[in-house]
C-alpha cells in the first residue's frame, strides 16, 4: 500500500498525511484502564480482574423493564449440543466477535451489520475441537486481534480486514488438543491455554510475542519427571506425558503483582484414577504464574486426585476486599466441585472454602485446605461432570460483597473403567450416568464474607449462562431455557426477561456506551442480540 | 498398517478367543478379515464381522470407552445433549450398516457428533455392537390376534393414543411408533404401572388460573416464567406462572394403570400385534 502512495507524492502533498494515518487501536494502557472508557470493552471480562462488573448506570432497576432488542446478528453457523459462548470486544463503534466453528466477525455496533467475516478451513479430523466447536472471544492490542482455533493454533488478525497476520501452532490437534478461550493480552504478551484433557495430552499455558507470534515461555501444568509436583504422580514418564490438566478457560491478571491466575483442568483419564495414584498436581488447581517468566509462584489444588472430571477452569475473580477487618488482596473461584473459594492472591493462602450447592462429595475442608471427601461417587449422586458451575463467568459486586454465580444441582453416578490410550481418541476412563429427572439450577448470590447464599433465583434446569453486574444495582444472567434476564442485585428480584429462543450456554453479557446509549449484548444459539432502552 | 500386520497376526493363534485389549482385538479381527478374504482398507458396504458375536462384544467395550459419555453406557442416549437413543437407530429410514459406519467415521457436521479415527475393523465392531442392542431385537412377540387387538385398541386406548395414522387421541404418545421402538417388557410396564417411568413431556400438572379455572394437563415445556401444556381436553395452552393461583405437579401419570383383570396378558399381546402391523 505504501509503495502505491509513493507514486503519488502530489496527492500526499495536497491532502496531507492525515488521510492515510492509521488509527492505532487500543494500547496496553487502555486495557489496563479497564472500564474507565465506557465506550470500550477491550478484554474478555471487561478488565483484568475478571469481576465482569461494569460501572455503567444508564440502565437501572427502575427502567430495566423497558429494555428491548435493538438488533440481532445471525452467525449462520450452529453449535449443536453446546453454545455460542463468546464475549464481544467493543472499540470505536465496532464489535469484534468470535463464533463457533472458528467463524469471526467485525460488526457495526449501531446496525448489527458485519464489516467482514472470517471462516477458518478446519480439518475434517478434529479431535476435541469437533465435540466442543466453541470459541470464547478475541484478545486485542492495537490493530491486531488474537484468536485461538479448534485445530489448536493461535492467530493474529488485522482488525480492519480479518486478514491473518501470523498463525502459530500451539499443539498437534490430532493428538487431542484444541483451543477455545479468549487470549489474555498483556503489554508485550499474548497468554493462551489449551483444551484436550479428555485425551492423552499434557496441558500448558503459553505466552507469545504479539508482533511475531514467537513463543516467550511455556508452563506445563503436569510436571516432567523429577520436577516439583511429579512426586504426586506415579514414577512413570508416560503417565505424566498424558496427564491432562487442560487450561481451556480464561485467566485473570494482577498488573501490580505481575501475576496471572489460571485454572487447570482434570487429570487424564478423567474417571479412572487407579493408574495415577497421588494428588496429580497441578490438575484441578489454581496456579499463579509470573507473567514475565511463566514461573509458578504458588498453587492451590481444589480437587486432589479428581475422579469426576471437575476441571478447575472456572474464571478466577480478583478483588481487594475487607477480610475480617483487614484489607486483603484475594482471588475468588466458584468451582465445579461445588465449593466457593477465597484465597489470598499474593501468597495462595486459603481463607475460606464453602459449598454453594448441595454436593454430597464433601461439605467442608480440613485445616490444610483439603476437602474431607464423604462420597467419591460410589455412594450415589454427586455433581455431574459438567459440575456445580463451569466456564460460564460469574460476577463480583464489590459494594454488596456478593459473588454471583450460576449454580447447577445435578446427580450423576460414575463407573470407572480402564481406558485404552491412543492419540486422537478420548480416554475418559469410564462412563457416567446422569439422572436427568432431578437436575435443577439457580442463580445464586454468595456473601463473600461467609460463603452463604444471600439470595437465589431458581431455574427450571441446570444452566450454563454467564453473569454480569452493573453499578446501577443490576445483575444480567441467562438460563438454559433461553431467557436473558435482569435482577435486582441486592435482592435477587427478577426485573426483566427476554426469551431469545436458544440456551444461553457459556456466554456472559457485556455492556458499553454507544452514542450516549447503553447497550447490553448476549450471545445465544446462532444469534448475538443487542438490547437498549427505547430512544 | 493393517496389511503390514496381517501375516504376523495369522501366525498368532492364542488370542483368538480373547477380547480384553485393543491390540488383541485387532489381531482377532484381522484374522477374521483374512479368512473371509475381504480386502482390508477398502470401503465396504457389508459388515465383514456381522456373523461373529465376538465383534459385538468387542464393539461394546469400545463403545463404553469412546461413545458412552454422550450416548450412555446402555446406548440409550442423553436427552439433555441431544445424543440420540442408539437402540432405536435401526428403525430410522434408509439406515444401513454402511451408513452407520460412515456416520461414526465422519461425524455429523454441524452437530456435537465428531468424526472418529477408528480403524475399519473397529468401526465394524461398533456397527455389530449397535445391532446387538437394537431395541426391536429384544422384542420377541408371542402369537396373538391382530384384529382382536384392533378392536381392543379402539375401545380402550384410542381416546388418548393413536396407532399411527390420524385416528385416535394425542394426549399420550403414538403407540404405533412406540410399539416398534420399545421392548415388550417396557411396553408392559407402561401399561400395568404407568407411574414407574414418566418420560419428559408427559409429566402431569394441575393448575388454577386467575379466573379460577382448574386445568389438568401434561407439561410440554417450562421455563422460569412460563408453562406450556397439553391439557386434558387435548388443547395446547400456555400460562405465565405469575398469573396462576395454584400450580401443583402430580406424581401420577395421566395414563390409568391396567390390571390383568382389566386387560389380560393375551389382550395386551393382541394389541401389540395390532400396533406392529403395517
Amino acid at each position: 500500500m505504501f509503495k502505491t502512495i509513493k507514486q503519488f507524492p502530489l496527492l500526499i502533498c495536497l491532502c496531507g498525511s492525515s488521510l492515510f494515518a492509521q488509527e492505532s487501536g487500543p494500547s496496553y494502557d487502555d486495557i489496563l484502564a479497564g472500564f474507565a472508557d465506557g465506550e470500550r470493552w477491550l478484554t474478555y471480562s471487561g478488565d483484568y480482574s475478571g469481576q465482569r462488573h461494569s460501572p455503567l448506570t444508564q440502565i437501572n432497576p427502575t427502567n430495566v423493564a423497558n429494555l428491548r432488542p435493538v438488533w440481532t446478528f445471525q452467525t449462520g453457523t450452529t453449535t449443536r449440543g453446546r453454545g455460542f459462548e463468546t464475549t464481544p470486544l467493543a472499540d470505536n463503534g465496532v464489535l469484534y466477535v468470535t463464533g463457533s466453528n472458528n467463524y469471526a466477525w467485525a460488526i457495526d455496533a449501531r446496525s448489527g451489520r458485519a464489516f467482514w467475516q472470517y471462516r477458518r478451513n478446519l480439518p475434517g479430523d478434529l479431535t476435541y475441537g469437533a465435540s466442543a466447536p466453541v470459541n470464547r472471544g478475541f484478545g486485542m492490542l492495537g490493530n491486531t486481534l488474537f484468536m485461538v482455533t479448534l485445530d489448536a493454533h493461535l492467530l493474529a488478525m488485522d482488525r480492519r480486514t480479518g486478514d491473518i497476520l501470523w498463525d502459530v501452532v500451539l499443539a498437534d490437534y490430532k493428538t487431542g488438543y484444541a483451543a477455545t478461550l479468549a487470549p489474555l493480552v498483556l503489554d508485550d504478551k499474548v497468554i493462551v491455554g489449551i483444551s484436550g484433557g479428555e485425551y492423552a495430552t499434557r496441558g500448558f499455558i503459553d505466552a507469545y510475542a504479539p508482533d511475531t507470534g514467537a513463543r516467550l515461555w511455556r508452563f506445563y501444568t503436569i510436571p516432567g519427571p523429577g520436577e516439583p509436583g511429579s512426586e504426586t504422580w506415579p514414577d512413570d514418564p508416560d503417565i505424566l506425558a498424558r496427564g491432562g490438566g487442560g487450561t481451556w478457560m480464561n485467566g485473570s491478571y494482577d498488573p501490580e503483582l505481575d501475576l496471572i491466575y489460571w485454572g487447570v483442568g482434570n487429570p487424564n483419564p478423567d474417571y479412572y484414577g487407579d493408574i495415577r495414584p497421588g494428588d496429580n498436581l497441578y490438575s484441578n488447581s489454581l496456579v499463579a504464574l509470573e507473567a514475565s517468566t511463566g514461573k509458578l509462584r504458588w498453587h492451590y489444588q481444589f480437587t486432589p486426585h479428581d475422579l469426576n472430571d471437575w476441571d478447575s477452569n472456572q474464571l478466577p475473580v480478583l478483588a481487594d476486599i475487607d477480610w475480617r477487618g483487614e484489607p486483603r488482596s484475594v482471588v475468588m473461584l466458584a468451582n465445579r466441585n461445588g465449593f466457593f473459594y477465597v484465597l489470598d492472591r499474593i501468597t495462595g493462602e486459603l481463607l475460606q472454602g464453602t459449598p454453594f450447592t448441595a454436593t454430597s462429595w464433601a461439605r467442608e475442608l480440613d485445616a490444610d485446605g483439603r476437602p474431607i471427601v464423604l462420597n467419591d461417587g460410589s455412594k450415589g449422586c454427586v455433581p455431574d461432570p459438567w459440575g456445580s458451575t463451569n466456564f460460564m463467568p460469574p460476577s463480583f459486586y464489590a459494594e454488596l460483597n456478593l459473588f454471583i454465580v450460576t449454580a447447577r444441582e445435578t446427580c450423576a453416578t460414575f463407573v470407572p473403567e480402564a481406558p485404552d490410550f491412543a492419540p486422537g481418541q478420548a480416554s475418559f476412563g469410564g462412563v457416567v450416568f446422569i439422572d436427568n429427572t432431578v437436575g435443577t439450577g439457580a442463580l445464586r448470590a454468595l456473601d463473600v464474607a461467609t460463603g452463604a447464599v444471600r439470595w437465589e433465583f431458581p431455574y427450571a434446569s441446570p444452566s450454563f449462562g454467564g453473569v454480569m453486574t452493573t453499578a446501577s444495582g443490576l445483575v444480567f444472567a441467562g438460563d438454559h431455557e433461553g431467557n436473558f434476564m435482569a435482577f435486582d442485585a441486592a435482592t435477587g428480584e427478577n426485573l426483566w426477561h427476554y426469551q431469545g429462543g436458544a440456551q444461553i450456554w457459556g456466554a456472559a453479557p457485556m455492556t458499553f456506551m454507544l452514542d450516549g446509549r447503553q447497550l447490553v449484548l448476549i450471545a445465544a444459539g446462532t444469534t448475538l442480540t443487542a438490547f437498549a432502552l427505547p430512544d | 498398517m493393517l496389511h503390514a500386520n496381517k501375516s504376523q497376526t495369522n501366525t498368532n493363534k492364542s488370542p483368538m478367543l480373547q477380547f480384553p485389549a485393543v491390540s488383541t482385538r485387532f489381531r482377532v479381527l484381522l484374522f477374521l478379515l483374512c479368512v473371509s478374504c475381504t480386502p482390508v482398507g477398502v470401503a465396504q458396504s457389508q459388515n465383514p464381522l456381522a456373523d461373529d458375536p465376538r465383534a459385538a462384544a468387542a464393539g461394546g467395550t469400545l463403545f463404553r470407552a469412546q461413545c458412552a459419555t454422550c450416548h450412555g453406557a446402555d446406548a440409550k442416549g442423553i436427552e439433555t445433549i441431544d445424543a440420540p437413543d442408539l437402540t432405536l437407530l435401526w428403525q430410522r429410514e434408509g439406515i444401513s450398516d454402511a451408513a452407520v459406519f460412515a456416520i461414526i467415521r465422519n461425524g455429523r457436521p454441524g452437530t456435537i457428533m465428531p468424526p472418529h479415527s477408528f480403524t475399519d475393523p473397529q468401526l465394524w465392531m461398533l456397527v455389530s455392537y449397535l445391532h446387538s442392542v437394537d431395541a426391536s431385537r429384544t422384542t420377541r412377540l408371542p402369537p396373538g390376534d391382530r384384529e382382536a387387538g384392533g378392536r381392543l385398541f379402539a375401545a380402550q386406548c384410542a381416546e388418548c393414543h393413536r396407532a399411527g395414522g390420524v385416528q385416535g387421541g394425542s394426549l399420550g404418545p403414538d403407540l404405533g411408533r412406540l410399539a416398534s421402538r420399545r421392548s415388550l417388557d417396557s411396553l408392559r410396564t407402561s401399561l400395568r404401572d404407568p407411574d414407574a417411568l414418566i418420560n419428559r413431556g408427559y409429566e402431569a400438572v394441575t393448575l388454577v388460573t386467575a379466573d379460577n379455572e382448574r386445568v389438568r394437563g401434561l407439561i410440554k415445556s417450562e421455563d422460569a416464567f412460563t408453562l406450556q401444556i397439553l391439557d386434558s381436553e387435548q388443547q395446547l395452552r400456555a400460562f405465565a406462572k405469575r398469573d396462576l393461583r395454584e400450580l401443583s405437579r402430580d406424581q401420577q401419570s395421566l395414563m390409568p394403570a391396567f390390571s390383568e383383570a382389566e386387560l389380560s396378558e393375551q389382550q395386551f399381546i393382541d394389541i401389540v400385534h395390532y400396533l406392529q402391523s403395517p
